[in-house]
């Protein structure tokens, strides 16, 4: 079971960078490039499947790929390797890239090529994951900096050494010798809404995924122990390898030698318990109403939508109506209200209007028309919308009060909460 | 004497300062320069390249560094740069790491095609494994055993010993990992691999325990006896090792079951080693990482009894918007979950509902899905859902939601007057053509299933609505707008199949509904321009008609029409199949068909020609029986069905034998006693990171002391005589649940709670933090903040 090697593409389709391969064929690698470019160019808007079926002279094999930014990143497999393996190492590499690099772009990624290729040499030997955790990497590979790159042109590169201790760490994910002036912890805690809500306005499905951030400064090895005033809320819990799963199960309190800097610390599912989905009374509610009435006719057709807020303390921010308008779409033509802007993007055929705020008691509306070359014209069945909701909770989970053990100083914590959904709205 | 002093001070002093400034200006133009080299490495002119050996060559490290640096970006542009290989390895001992690390990355990609000059660096890395650094090490023998120089294979085997008694695990870890590489450049080499590996099995580090699991699965997949010693103390370990690790050792661990333990039947009489593993492997299901999620997942679908099995529903449902190829690739598992314990997905059906933004193979898996779960229960939610799915954009998703209704009423019965209505509905309003045409191809099949012979047409209906003649009769009606080949045939066929009006008043000709004769009317008006599959339909729909009214003047001029539309079509199959069926006729209607023909010569038609003639009751049996079976349209494939293989997400054969399917349970396990080892009874619960452990309070060492069991002696005495010993493992048991209370507690407890209670400030335990609560301090970036005191 492993992962032949890795590719990363620009937009222009043309690799930057490529892993040693383990097959000894050049070929390889270029066919799973070809086969990917190809499989974009044909795919209808974009949409491609994850893993491309490859049929090569060398037997079969398949390319599973993601992307991150303007980049593809390709992962070509033969053998029977489980695909979810692949593209969760894809996922950690990303985070990690992000680490080191902040944004993942062409243009960062051509900058610090040589970081890249230590990070794969690092994380990947041959085909299996090798050092992912981010404590333990930096350790071994020195992030990009400034400094760094200062040192390195005045020809000091003693400093510029990666630590000369590496792995002293007896914990893996935590590096060794941590010091701050002020030793601070902060917790994001992020809720994603999804729901699906059909052409009555009823809610057909809905759950609020979490997420809570850290941000970790401390010093030396701290011992926490973070406690929540309702942790009832918190479902289908998953988290961090530093968290005591045990401590978790018995008294629903998390025990934790934290990495030091950014982590996600846990995951959690909030909405309708297994055995109520059924019943649409038990579903969270969608913060906004969307009234829309389509009319399609032979050419293109007519809409007109209008977006309230049902939340009374907070703005929605940030609210983004997307309508896929369907193959053969030309053109459309709206009005806003209140300031709000539209678009219609003519490469992946969709209206986008965007609400920067909105409030509760203000109706917002778009009116207009749009054309289309297909007769009659199939607009999407569904709106998707997007939001954001700062400072607020769907779960309204709270943080109870963090002890800290194993450690002399005093600690502050921040706790800050955010909401963003993700709603298809039917019509 | 001051003044002197000063004046030379300040002399000095800026002459000092014009000094540093001259170094500083110099420095930074190197800086500028570096900066905007560093992003073109990639377009690196001509002339650049060939400095690149006098650079190596330098005895600057800066220069060196830009050397190596330019021929990286050149292979990742994808030039050959081999050429270089000589000036490269010079520098493969440099001091500096990241020269070195550079070095080795082009070493690895060119050694196979220079292994000459790449045997001249091996005296540098075997130097390096007696390096301090274990980073230095592990490198070395990473780079050793990747260049894959048959020639040095023992050299490499020789370094995978030294490093597999490694003080440090991650060079341990190197060294597992290195035999793989070492056993697929040269399996002669297995022999003496076989004992390191089971010297690593011994490895106390979760660090390097999921590579070693990875080693021995590449290597020597079927010695699963040299685990019986480890077994217990690799399930105890699960938990530690790194998520990487954990996927590896679920699946040794998984295999490891299959093949030596019994199969469990209920929870109650598991065998212990398989509890331990179960128990073991479940606090997985928390893992953030998906691969772990589903690894345990595999163990508890193919190894627990299925009552365990609900306890994977929730953690791989949860993975499903982590990302759209995480979405997709979970659910080509669950179609296959689904498939078999439906029961436990079906309350959560809801969350399987397709997105209009979905990529078309997640939403037709989520369909397969959700007609898994269907039920007497929650039909009707999910034909409301796959209606609104017959309105998407993608047509060929369109046209899989309507089989999906088909599906949902050959299943579950109580649908079927819903679905019927639905593609009913799909047909009256203003379809797409996609919808129309596979609801026209559902409906066909859904009457043929139900009304296998004609003669019960008008006792049967399939929907209380919804008779099936009048189906038939409006999708007849609707014959114009049904454009699809395909679909119209059907339309043609249904209207042949059930044109008899027995026991019904007709208005038209005798013996047939009134509406079938103006079908075959508007359908021979375009012939000429329909698709063979169209005018064999429309030939049979002729003679079926003819033989149900019989002799009628209109009605046998048009049929002839037909047939002579027929005889001289284009196509052959066309040609042919009105030959055949006009023979058919000849017995019955001696003229009818073939009398326009007779002219033309056709020996066949012609009267006087010998043969079988059939009679009317056999010609009916020919054309209205002959087609009995109903093909279902999809069919549960036991093919690809395998968790966690690329097969199974792919539907189709990567041209291997899996290795990711479990062996077959044998018939008994084999005997428990095997793997009893006596360093297990020293033990450490088995939740607690052993490396967190070490790093509280010392305190906690009380809890590492170890705790010996009075040894068991293994008894060879077979089943009976064991049960002492399994009572003995029950003991062990409850001495880990209450030791893992215990040290649990004591973790926290211990040290930092008991004084903590009376330590904790009052408004630590007052100031409760609300998320978008307008108390509490509020930073600049929206954080609440608290300060919290130490615990000690």
């Amino acid at each position: 079971m492993a992962i032949d090697g890795l590719i990363i593409l620009e937009p222009s389709g043309r690799p930057i960078i490529q892993t040693n391969f383990r097959t000894t064929s050049p070929v390889y690698p270029l066919l799973h490039i070809d086969a990917f470019n190809d499989a974009l160019a044909k795919s209808p808007n974009g949409q491609l499947d994850p893993v491309i079926y490859i049929s090569g002279h060398q037997g079969p094999s398949a390319c599973c790929h993601t992307e991150c930014g303007d980049l593809k990143l390709l992962c070509p497999v033969s053998g029977d390797i489980d695909p979810l393996y692949v593209f969760a190492f894809l996922s950690t590499f990303v985070d990690v890239l992000s680490d080191y690099l902040g944004e993942v772009s062409t243009s960062s990624i051509r900058e610090h090529f040589d970081v890249v290729y230590q990070l794969l040499e690092e994380m990947l030997d041959d085909g299996h994951p090798l050092t992912t955790e981010r404590n333990a990497l930096s350790d071994i590979v020195l992030p990009p900096s400034l400094l760094n790159k200062i040192l390195s042109v005045t020809g000091v590169s003693g400093l510029s050494k990666a630590s000369a201790t590496p792995f002293s760490s007896p914990i893996p994910w935590r590096k060794a010798g941590v010091r701050y002036n002020n030793n601070e912890i902060y917790f994001d805690v992020v809720e994603d809404l999804r729901a699906i809500v059909n052409k009555s306005g009823t809610v057909l499905s809905s759950n609020a995924w979490g997420r809570i951030e850290s941000n970790s400064r401390l010093s030396g090895t701290p011992d926490l122990v973070l406690s929540f005033l309702n942790p009832t809320v918190l479902q289908d819990c998953s988290f961090h390898s530093c968290v005591r799963l045990q401590r978790w199960i018995r008294d629903k309190s998390l025990s934790f030698v934290p990495p030091d800097g950014r982590f996600v610390l846990m995951e959690y599912r909030h909405g309708p318990s297994s055995s109520t989905t059924l019943d649409s009374t038990r579903q969270l509610t969608i913060p906004f109403a969307l009234s829309p009435s389509i009319t399609i006719q032979e050419h293109g057709g007519s809409f007109d939508l209008s977006v309230t807020s049902r939340i009374s303390s907070k703005p929605i921010e940030q609210l983004v109506v997307e309508l896929y308008l369907g193959e053969g779409a030309t053109s459309a033509n709206c009005l806003a209200s209140g300031g709000a802007s539209w678009g219609f993007d003519p490469k992946t055929l969709t209206l986008r209007w965007e609400l920067s705020k909105i409030t509760q008691g203000s109706t917002n509306t778009l009116r207009g028309t749009f054309t289309s070359s297909a007769s009659p014209a199939r607009p999407s069945r569904a709106f998707r919308i997007t939001f954001d909701i700062p400072q607020h909770s769907f779960s309204g989970v709270k943080v109870d009060k963090l002890k800290v053990a194993g450690e002399n100083f005093k600690v502050f914590k921040g706790v800050r909460g955010r909401s963003t959904g993700d709603i298809e709205w039917r019509w | 004497m001051s003044s002197i002093n000063l004046s030379a001070f300040t002399e000095n002093a800026s002459r000092l300062g014009a000094r540093i400034q001259e170094t500083l200006s110099e420095r930074t133009r190197d800086l500028a320069l570096t900066r905007s080299v560093a992003s073109s490495y990639f377009d690196v002119p001509e002339d650049k390249v060939k400095n690149v050996r006098k650079q190596l060559d330098s005895s600057s490290d800066r220069e060196k560094l830009d050397g190596i640096k330019t021929l990286i970006a050149l292979i990742s542009k994808g030039r050959d740069v081999s050429e270089f290989f000589p000036d490269v390895v010079k520098n493969v001992a440099s001091q500096n790491l990241e020269i070195r690390k550079l070095v080795y990355i082009y070493l690895l990609r060119y050694a196979e095609s220079e292994p000459d000059l790449a045997l001249l660096s091996i005296n540098s890395f075997q130097k390096d494994l007696t390096d301090s650094n274990p980073l230095i090490r592990a490198m070395a023998l990473r780079v050793l055993s990747g260049i894959k120089v048959p020639l040095i294979g023992n050299i490499v085997v020789l370094a995978i010993k030294k490093c597999a008694a490694d003080v440090s695990p991650y060079v341990r870890k190197a060294a597992a990992l290195a035999m793989i590489k070492c056993y697929n450049m040269d399996p002669s080499h297995l022999s003496s691999l076989i004992p390191i590996l089971s010297g690593l099995l011994k490895d106390k580090s979760p660090l390097a325990i999921g590579s070693v699991a990875l080693a021995f699965q590449a290597i020597c997949p079927t010695r699963l006896d040299l685990l019986h010693q480890n077994y217990r103390r690799l399930c105890r370990m699960l938990v530690d090792a790194d998520e990487w690790g954990q996927v590896d050792l679920l699946d040794l661990l998984a295999r490891y079951a299959r093949t030596m333990l019994p199969k469990p039947e209920r929870i109650d009489d598991m065998d212990q080693d398989m509890k331990l593993l179960l128990e073991c492997a479940e606090p997985s299901f928390m893992s953030r990482n998906p691969s772990v999620v589903l690894a345990v997942t595999r163990l508890f679908h193919y190894l627990a009894p299925p009552s365990e099995r609900h306890k994977y529903v929730d953690p791989l449902l949860r993975l499903l918007p982590r990302s759209k190829e995480i979405e997709r690739i979970v659910l080509s598992y669950l179609v296959v979950l689904s498939h078999d314990s439906p029961s436990l997905f079906a309350p959560l059906h809801a969350r399987f509902y397709v997105r209009a933004t979905n990529i078309y193979s997640t939403k037709r898996d989520k369909i397969r899905i959700l007609l898994n779960l269907a039920t007497a229960e929650n039909y009707q939610p999910l034909t409301r859902e796959f209606m609104a799915y017959a309105d998407d954009s993608d047509d060929r998703f369109v046209s899989d939601a309507i089989h999906a209704l088909g599906r949902c009423a050959r299943l579950v019965p109580q649908s079927m007057p819903d679905c019927v209505i639905a593609l009913m509905s799909c047909i009256s309003k203003n379809s797409s053509d996609a919808a129309l045409s596979a609801s026209v191809v559902v409906l066909k099949s859904l009457i043929q299933s139900k009304l296998p012979s004609r003669n019960s047409v008008a006792s049967s209906t399939i929907s209380p609505s919804h008779g099936t003649l009048e189906v038939i009769a409006k999708l007849a009606g609707k014959i114009e707008q049904i454009k699809h080949p395909s679909a119209r045939a059907c339309v043609l066929w249904l209207v042949g199949q059930y044109a008899s009006s027995d026991g019904i008043q007709s208005n038209g000709i005798p013996g047939i509904v009134e509406w079938a004769p103006d079908v075959l009317r508007r359908t021979v008006k375009t012939f000429s321009s329909e698709a063979p599959i169209v005018k064999l339909q429309v030939i049979t729909l002729a003679t079926k008609l003819h033989l149900l009214a019989g002799e009628h003047d209109i009605l046998s001029r048009l049929i002839r029409y037909t047939f002579s539309l027929a005889r001289y079509d284009l196509n052959y199959d066309v040609r042919d199949r009105a030959r055949m069926l006009g023979s058919l006729l000849t017995g019955i209607f001696p003229t009818a068909v073939n009398g326009s023909s007779e002219r033309s010569g056709d020996a066949i038609g012609t009267e006087g020609v010998g043969g079988v003639v059939l009679r009317r009751e056999q010609v009916m049996l020919v054309l209205f029986e002959g087609k009995q079976g109903v093909v279902e349209t999809e069919s549960w494939s036991d093919e690809h069905n395998l968790l966690g293989s690329l097969e199974t997400v792919l539907g189709r054969s990567m041209g291997l034998d899996s290795a990711r399917r479990l062996p077959d349970w044998l018939e008994e396990g084999t005997e428990p006693s095997l793997r009893d080892n006596e360093d297990d009874e020293i033990n450490v619960s088995p939740f607690t990171p052993a490396a967190v452990r070490s790093m509280t309070a010392p305190g906690h060492f009380s809890n590492m002391t170890p705790v010996v069991l009075t040894p068991r002696t293994a008894s060879p005495l077979g089943p009976a005589a064991n049960q002492p010993g399994k009572g003995g493992w029950e003991d062990l048991d409850a001495f880990y649940g209450s030791e893992s209370a215990e040290s649990g507690s004591d973790e926290d407890d211990d040290d930092s709670e008991g004084e903590e209670d009376s330590e904790v400030e009052p408004n630590d335990s007052e100031r409760r933090e609300g998320i978008g609560e307008d108390g509490g301090d509020l930073d600049d970036n929206g954080y609440h903040l608290q300060e919290v005191d130490p615990g000690q």
